[in-house]
């Protein structure tokens, strides 16, 4: 297959251009050969006609393709376009005048092979100049389009294209058809014409350039209309190629936007810095309202609500002070304006009436700008805007002028929207910071969750006479419980678990501080009296008044079977006997440790020997999973657990301990969260040390 | 929840508790009893009738003012707890330091 170059539609309708042109001049050049020899040619005025017609359907396709393609799209760089087509056109028309002048008398001058060429060449920089310009004009008419506009503009090329074909119709001659079609298009043209909207968006030097450039293009039309209207009429051409419907209404619409442009420019030009001062105010409203990035800080964000609401009011001097904790006396910042100055219009302000109602002001969603007048020999007026962030007034700006009632409504309005606007950024800004913070906190809640799992035994002394396991769960990320086993000597192995009043950090604090007392006492070899005993003392001398602790402490002698215990406040232990084959809670009184903080605590906690057989278990828990709670706010309850162990007593601890933590969860709910720190440890006696 | 009714009775100062006292409203129940030390009460009388379970912060409270109350010979007598309640007492071994009655009347009667 043979590849096709691709198709450059500028340059193709560029070429095709040239060619119908030069068939053109041709075409009429032999019609001049003919008629000068007073012979008929044989080439009817139709094949010029549609020459004619190519020629501007090319020279359209060209500069819609180059317009469109055109990357500077500014308003300027168009007219420019159009402005520079015209010089050069008009450049060539008094070129060839003076070529003509020059040859003076010569026979040359009045050739008429000469002149058609000529005239030719006008006829095909006025088309180029006239279509290209028109085309420019679409583009300005059509910036903001709507779909009313953009129709009207389908209508305006399909009524040009009618035109063009006219010609075929009334064979040349200025008839109904002609005044009425010139009447239509000129009336769409002036429609049409009334589309300026990129007018305003120029800023004041470019409003007089373009001013400057309009005036250049309306007078090349001028010299064109005067020259193919005036001048070129007078001469005798083989066919007329300028006298018809389209380029005339083509004229007729390049000069009426020209001038209601140049004319609508003109009248702008007093209010430009209006609609400049609304786009500023527009930019620095975006600029506000983007959230502080992490490198910035408020201060630059009242920087920027300080220059927009300056610029937006015509402001002559402001300052903010803000009332913060930082600074007691008020933190300033001032702009054109010193701090005597400043000092001195703040103490009028604050003599006026309407200024301490509006600080006393409660309701702040009715805390708006208000403007005072001020006997002062420099500002005579002055607003007051309020910054409130998150319910509370965190400082007021104060803008003053010169002259007196200076500040309008319109002004009040947008401040007011810059204040607000510039508060949320604030208080975003403040929020991230608040957010950033407590991830921080989350981060060190989960140093202290691992430490805290780390004081917790993750090896449960024993020997092979009994099996033992625990669990420990807390409601928040740290929490209060505690359990711990120690080896005395080979048969003799002490369990503890402990309880902290409350949950959370100030549990997790008290729960460290047992350890410690645990681990230094148990070495002592100490009684379970004696140590809760001593460890009450240690105890009272740390915890906070309201806290206390309940621990349960057990030393287990393998040798003798025996285990000795004492509780101090803490929920009973379940022990299983499995010669009775029953469970049932140890009874033994004892007051919580820290509660007594004196030596009577001694009279409160005693100490029990129980002896066990193999198969007997021991199932240690704090209130955590006695007091879960249901759905219907039932405890789990003591006799739960007791039920539980009796049924499951064949089991071996871990597989106990599953069961009920399982049961506790099926109890509370699938969702249902336990409220409280839970801890529990089972331990089973396997076989007698006898029969080993 | 926990709402506390505060009533004044013969010179007594009686604070009638509803619902449980945990951890995040035990400091209402806190404020109560001071607020009545502060009025000068010197005889204050807890109605738990109406509590239906108390948590360990909530014991800390009374706890906490223990060693105060026998300085300043204030009377502080907790009476009508459910059984439940009274168990929590009991465990902790709060019974054998506080005066805790079966109902109003042993509780003013002592």
């Amino acid at each position: 297959m043979i590849k096709l170059p691709p198709i450059h539609i500028g340059k193709l309708s560029l070429l095709l251009a040239i060619l119908v042109w030069l068939a053109l001049l041709f075409v009429n050049l032999v019609r001049l050969v003919g008629s000068l020899n007073q012979m008929d040619s044989g080439i009817a005025i139709e094949f010029t006609w549609i020459l004619q017609t190519l020629f501007y359907l090319t020279v359209y396709g060209f500069y819609n393709y180059s317009i469109s393609k055109s990357t500077q799209s500014d308003f300027l760089n168009l007219i420019w376009r159009g402005v520079s087509t015209g010089i050069f056109a008009v450049a060539v028309y008094i070129i060839i005048d003076l070529f003509i002048g020059s040859l003076g008398e010569s026979k040359l001058a009045s050739d008429p092979f000469l002149e058609t060429f000529f005239y030719h060449v006008r006829f095909g920089l006025l088309t180029i100049f006239l279509i290209s310009t028109a085309l420019l004009w679409q583009h300005l008419i059509l910036y903001q389009k709507t779909k009313g506009v953009v129709k009207q503009w389908q209508a305006y090329e399909i009524a040009m294209l009618i035109a063009m074909f006219l010609v075929f119709f009334d064979r040349g001659v200025s008839d109904y058809p002609f005044f009425f079609g010139m009447v239509l298009l000129g009336i769409l043209a002036v429609i049409l014409s009334t589309n300026l909207k990129w007018i305003p968006y120029l800023t004041y030097k470019e409003k007089w350039k373009s001013l400057l450039f309009l005036a250049i293009i309306i007078s090349s039309v001028s010299y064109f209309v005067w020259y193919t209207f005036s001048i070129e009429v007078e001469r005798n051409y083989p066919v007329n190629l300028t006298y018809n419907l389209f380029l005339i209404s083509l004229f007729w619409f390049v000069l009426v936007y020209a001038v209601l442009s140049f004319l609508v420019t003109l009248f702008n030009l007093p209010t430009s810095s209006v609609f400049e001062q609304k786009l500023t105010e527009a930019i620095n409203f975006q600029r506000l309202s983007q959230s502080i990035q992490p490198e910035e800080n408020e201060e630059q964000v009242l920087d920027i609500l300080m220059d927009s609401c300056m610029s937006a009011a015509y402001a002559d001097a402001a300052w903010l002070s803000m009332t913060s904790e930082e600074f007691p006396d008020g933190f300033f910042q001032e702009h054109f304006i010193d701090r005597k100055t400043r000092e001195e219009i703040a103490d009028l302000i604050e003599q006026q009436k309407p200024a301490q109602e509006w600080s006393t002001e409660k309701r702040l969603d009715k805390l708006n700008p208000i403007t005072l007048r001020l006997n002062h020999p420099k500002f005579e007026s002055v607003l007051l805007v309020p910054l409130v962030i998150n319910k509370s007034v965190i400082g007021k700006i104060v803008l003053c002028k010169e002259v007196r009632d200076g500040f309008n409504k319109e002004m009040l309005n947008i401040i007011s929207t810059f204040g607000s606007q510039a508060c949320i950024a604030v208080e975003n800004h403040r929020l991230l910071n608040q957010a950033i913070l407590n991830e921080r906190y989350q981060e060190e809640l989960k140093i202290a969750q691992r430490v805290q799992k780390s004081l917790l035994p993750t090896k449960l002394d024993h020997n092979h006479t009994f099996d033992i396991c625990a669990y420990s769960n807390a409601a928040d990320e740290v929490g209060g419980d505690y359990y711990d086993t120690y080896k005395l000597d080979e048969d003799r192995y002490v369990l503890i678990i402990g309880d902290v009043s409350g949950k959370g950090t100030s549990a997790a604090f008290h729960m460290a501080q047992m350890k410690g007392i645990f681990q230094s006492l148990i070495q002592l070899n100490l009684s379970p009296s004696d140590f809760m005993i001593k460890a009450n003392a240690a105890l009272s001398n740390c915890l906070e008044r309201n806290h206390f602790i309940t621990a349960s402490i057990f030393i287990i002698n393998t040798a003798q079977q025996t285990v000795c215990h004492s509780r101090a406040g803490h929920v009973p232990t379940l022990f299983h006997q499995k010669k009775l084959n029953n469970s049932t809670y140890l009874e033994i009184d004892g007051l919580g440790l820290g509660i007594l903080r004196n030596m009577q605590y001694e009279n409160h906690v005693v100490e029990k020997t129980f002896t066990y057989q193999s198969g007997d278990i021991l199932v240690l828990f704090t209130d955590g999973i006695v007091e879960a709670k249901n759905q219907k706010s039932h405890q789990f309850g003591y006799e739960r657990i007791r039920t539980l162990l009796e049924v499951s007593h064949e089991l071996n601890p871990l597989e106990i301990q599953t069961k009920i933590i399982d049961s506790l969860h099926a109890f509370v709910g699938g969702d249902g969260l336990i409220d409280d720190d839970y801890s529990i440890m089972v331990v089973k006696f396997t076989h007698s040390n006898k029969e080993s | 929840m926990l709402t506390i009714e505060t009533q004044h009775e013969n010179g007594h100062d009686i604070l009638l508790l509803r619902g449980e006292v945990d951890a995040s409203n035990s400091v209402i129940l806190d404020e109560a009893i001071t607020k009545a030390v502060a009025d000068g009460s010197s005889s204050i009388l807890v109605d738990g009738a109406g509590l239906e379970y108390i948590s360990s912060a909530g014991l800390g409270v009374f706890m906490s003012y223990l060693e105060d109350f026998q300085e300043k010979e204030i009377d502080l007598k907790i009476y009508s707890l459910s059984d439940r309640v009274f168990e929590v007492f009991k465990i902790l071994g709060l019974d054998q330091l506080m005066r805790i009655y079966p109902d109003k009347k042993t509780a003013l009667l002592s």
